[in-house]
This record gives structure tokens, sequence and C-alpha cells, in this order.
């Protein structure tokens, strides 16, 4: 396939299928190939599930990375970790499964797009207020913004704005740039090198994902620190006046 | 860089998609079972703990059964203790009396071997004595012992004092008149003249005189009327000699 050669800078750009304005491009493509590879592989080993003492390897190897992602979250929310887990846990394992199979030849990662990874990044721009107001109500997430005051409104929503951009463009350089780097290699020094290059470009997409996943949780839990310090301060008060 | 507004959207349906997915089959089940088996474990743990509860307590009721055995098992052994030594005493009581019951009649059958003894021996001493005598005075006279031993008896009966004489008379009279005189040998018809005559002069007439012969009476003569008697005989000096013989006999059985 064309999409590998020093020409091309982007899955995007590798169009499949276009009607209108609608366009099914490699990136959305390889998207559906992670996603699927998720769901059936989710499905095939949760089918069977066991709650008794004897297991299966692979749903051991499940509940391992579950335990693994319950425990990050907790250590940052302290309580209701589950209510987090489809966000990070997704962004985790997608990210996680799209840079490994960068192994795999003629596979092309979906996170080295900057669209895959503005989506994703996006997400997390609107899951933030969603679980922050979910959970604090919109008045108490709003007035966080006027603190410690209202100078700061603008300064707290450039401070989003700009570690959304950060998270996108964090994952998309990475990875893109180490697909690009693979491929120089290849046509420079062939054979051994560029192996070592594909090993650790391997630990360094599961690094980018577990970076992704946890400065998403970080961001989640500062917004939800802030308002359960509002909230102890109240009931301080509280209990000072009664 | 440029942006496609439309995959940029459908990456994020795709995103949202792929959480609902695995939200339902990947984090819900599986937090599901590990939720499960955590409280199947709690379970187990909460029976082992209530089971462990139940073994203690039975544990407890054993131990105190165990204990009530043994103080019934202490107090049974002790009446059995205190009921052997009471049979043990009663048994050894019994003994004692069978002891003593043999001891009494080993006793008594030594005392009467001991009477058989010194009778048979007076028996035997008396006839000796009186063989000796006998051949003593043969030897030192002409006169025969019988004659001595009448002359004695007629002697005697002559010199009754009034009291005795009395007696004797009333109870010839009350005897039916008659008198009986025993000897170990045979009296000659003067002696028993003698003898008649001496009775009817000192006591009384009218009777009549049998003469029996008895060999136990040893060397003597013996009147003998309705529990009165007259007698001489060496068994008086026998019997004598008999008593200072056992008296030194049992000394000597003592000393020993």
């Amino acid at each position: 396939m064309e999409i590998v050669s020093l020409n091309q800078i982007s899955p995007d750009q590798v169009i499949i299928w276009s009607w209108s304005f609608i366009v099914i491009n490699a990136t959305i493509l390889y998207t559906w190939l992670v996603m699927a590879i998720l769901v059936v592989g989710s499905w095939i080993i949760t089918r069977n599930l066991s709650s008794e003492m004897k297991v299966s390897r692979w749903q051991h190897f499940l509940e391992v990375i579950i335990s693994i992602i319950r425990g990050e979250i907790s250590e940052m929310t302290k309580k209701g970790a589950d209510h987090y887990v489809p966000l990070v846990g997704t962004l985790f394992l997608f990210i996680c499964v799209s840079n490994v199979l960068v192994i795999v030849p003629g596979f092309v990662a979906p996170t080295s797009s900057m669209t895959t990874t503005a989506a994703l990044a996006t997400c997390v721009f609107i899951a933030v207020p969603f679980y922050g107001i979910s959970r604090n109500g919109l008045f108490h997430y709003v007035k966080e913004y006027f603190q410690p005051n209202f100078i700061f409104f603008p300064f707290h929503v450039m401070g989003e704005l700009s570690r959304t951009l950060a998270l996108t463009v964090r994952l998309f350089g990475n990875i893109m740039s180490h697909e690009k780097v693979v491929g120089i290699l290849l046509a420079v020094t062939p054979f051994l090198f560029p192996v070592v290059m594909q090993i650790l470009g391997l630990l360094i997409g599961v690094i980018q994902a577990y970076i992704f996943a946890i400065l998403s949780m970080v961001y989640i839990a500062s917004a939800l620190s802030a308002e359960d310090e509002v909230h102890h301060t109240e009931i301080k008060q509280e209990g000072v006046s009664a | 860089m440029h942006i496609n507004w439309f995959v940029f959207l459908a990456q994020i349906f795709n995103f949202l998609l792929l959480m609902y997915l695995l939200k339902r089959f990947l984090y819900g089940r599986i937090i599901k079972a590990m939720d499960d088996r955590e409280a199947k474990i709690a379970a187990r743990f909460a029976e082992a703990e209530e089971l462990k509860g139940k073994a203690n307590e039975a544990a407890e009721l054993y131990e105190k059964r165990n204990q009530m055995l043994n103080e019934k098992k202490e107090i049974m052994l002790n009446e059995a203790t205190m009921a052997a030594e009471a049979k043990r005493k009663e048994l050894m009581e019994k003994v004692r009396e069978e002891v003593d019951q043999v001891k009494a009649r080993w006793q008594d059958m030594l005392v009467r071997e001991h009477d058989a003894f010194f009778y048979d021996l007076r028996q035997r001493a008396a006839k000796q004595l009186y063989a000796t005598a006998r051949k003593a005075l043969a030897d030192l006279a002409d006169v025969e012992l019988e004659e001595r031993i009448v002359d004695e008896f007629i002697r005697r009966v002559k010199t009754l004092d009034e009291e005795k004489s009395i007696q004797i008379r009333k109870a010839i009279s009350g005897g039916g008149n008659r008198v009986v005189i025993q000897s170990a040998f045979g009296i000659s018809e003067p002696m028993q003249a003698q003898i008649e005559e001496s009775l009817k002069k000192q006591i009384t007439n009218g009777f009549t005189i049998r003469y029996l012969e008895q060999p136990d009476i040893v060397s003597g003569i013996e009147l003998r009327v309705n529990g009165h008697k007259i007698a001489w005989s060496l068994n008086e000096y026998l019997e004598t000699l008999v008593e200072s013989l056992t008296e030194t006999l049992q000394k000597e059985a003592h000393a020993t």
C-alpha cells in the first residue's frame, strides 16, 4: 500500500470511498478494524465468564487489565472508579491496540492521524465538564472557572483548550513521527536497525496510550477534586456555624 | 494540517460507539464477574468464620462434657474404692470371726484332749498306785489290803458324828430301807458281817444291804444311800495327786 510511503503524511489522505461530503478513508477503516478486534475479542472472552475460583487465562488477562485501570483511577478519584472505567479504559485500550498493531505489516495506526487524536481529545474535553457537572452540579462547576476571581476565567478556558490541544498533538506527533522515522530508516539502513526501532515504537505506543488515559483521568479528577474541596469547605463552615 | 470534519465527527462517533460496546461486552461483564467472585469469597470467608465459631462451640461443649465425664469417673472410682474397702473390711471381719471360731473349736478340742489325757493319766496313776500300795501293804503286813480298806470304812462309820448319822438314817428310811455298798473288790462274809454290825450299831436297824462290785471305785469301798455316802477310796488321794500333777504339767506347758 501507499500509506507507508514517505510522500504520504497521514492515513487521512488515503481515500477509500467518498460520496458528497461523506468520506471513508484509511483512518476510519483502521479504526473500525481496531474496534472490531476489541469488541469481538471482548465478546468471545466474556461470553463464558466465570465467577468461580477457577477462570480461563484470557479472563485472567482481561481481569488484570481492568483491575489495573480501576486501580489507577481509584488512586486519583478515591471513590467511584467504576464510573470512569468505560471512558478511560476505552481510551487506553483503543490507543494501545492501535499503536501495537503497527507491528503488523500494512497496518497504519489510526492514532497517527491528527483527526483521530483530535476526536479523542475532544471527547476528553467534553467528558471533563460532563463528569464535573453530573457529580457536583452546573453552578459549582462554572464557579470553578471564576476562582480565585473572575480575572482568571479566560486563563481557565485557555487552559482547558491548550491541554486538549496538547493531548491531540502529543499522541499524533509521537505515533506519526515514529512511523516516519521507521520508514526513513528502512530506506537508509535496512535489516537490523529498523527492527530495534519497531520494538522501541511498541514501547512508545503503550506508554503513549497510558499517558493519554492517565492525563484524561487527571483532568477529570482535578475537576472533581476541586468541587470536592468546595464541598468540604462548605460543610466545615456549616459545622462551625452550627 | 487539514482536518476533515466529517472524519473528525465520525471518529468521535466511533469512539463513543466503541465505549458503549466495550462497556457492554467488557467492563460490565468483567467487573460483575470480579465483584461476584469477591462476594463469593467474602461469603465463603463468612461461612468459614461461622463454621469456625460453631467448631469452637462444639469443642468447648465436648471439653465440658469430657470434664463432666472425668468428674463422674472420679466420683465413681471413689465410690468403688470405698465400697471395695468396706467389702474388704467385712470380709476381714468374717475371716477373723471364722478364725476365732476355728481357734475356739481348737481350744475346746485341746481342753477336751487335755481332760481326756489327765483322766486317763489319773486312771493309770490310780491303778498303778493301787497296785503299788497293795503290793506295799502286802509286803509290809500279813493283812490283805481289802481288809484294811474295810477296816478303815468301818472306822469311818464308827466315827461318824451325830448329825451325819441322823442324816444317813433319814436317808435310809426315805430310800426304802435299802443300802448299796459298792466296792472295787469282793467283800468276804465275815467282813460283810462286821460292816453290817457297825452300821446297825452306829446308824439304824431294819435295812437290807446289797453288795456290788464296781471296778471304777479304785481300791475303795462306798456306801450310797439316797444322796448320802460314806466312802473311802484311793481316788481321794489320787485326785489330789492328779491336781498337783496337772498344775505341774500346765506350768510346764506355759513355760514352753
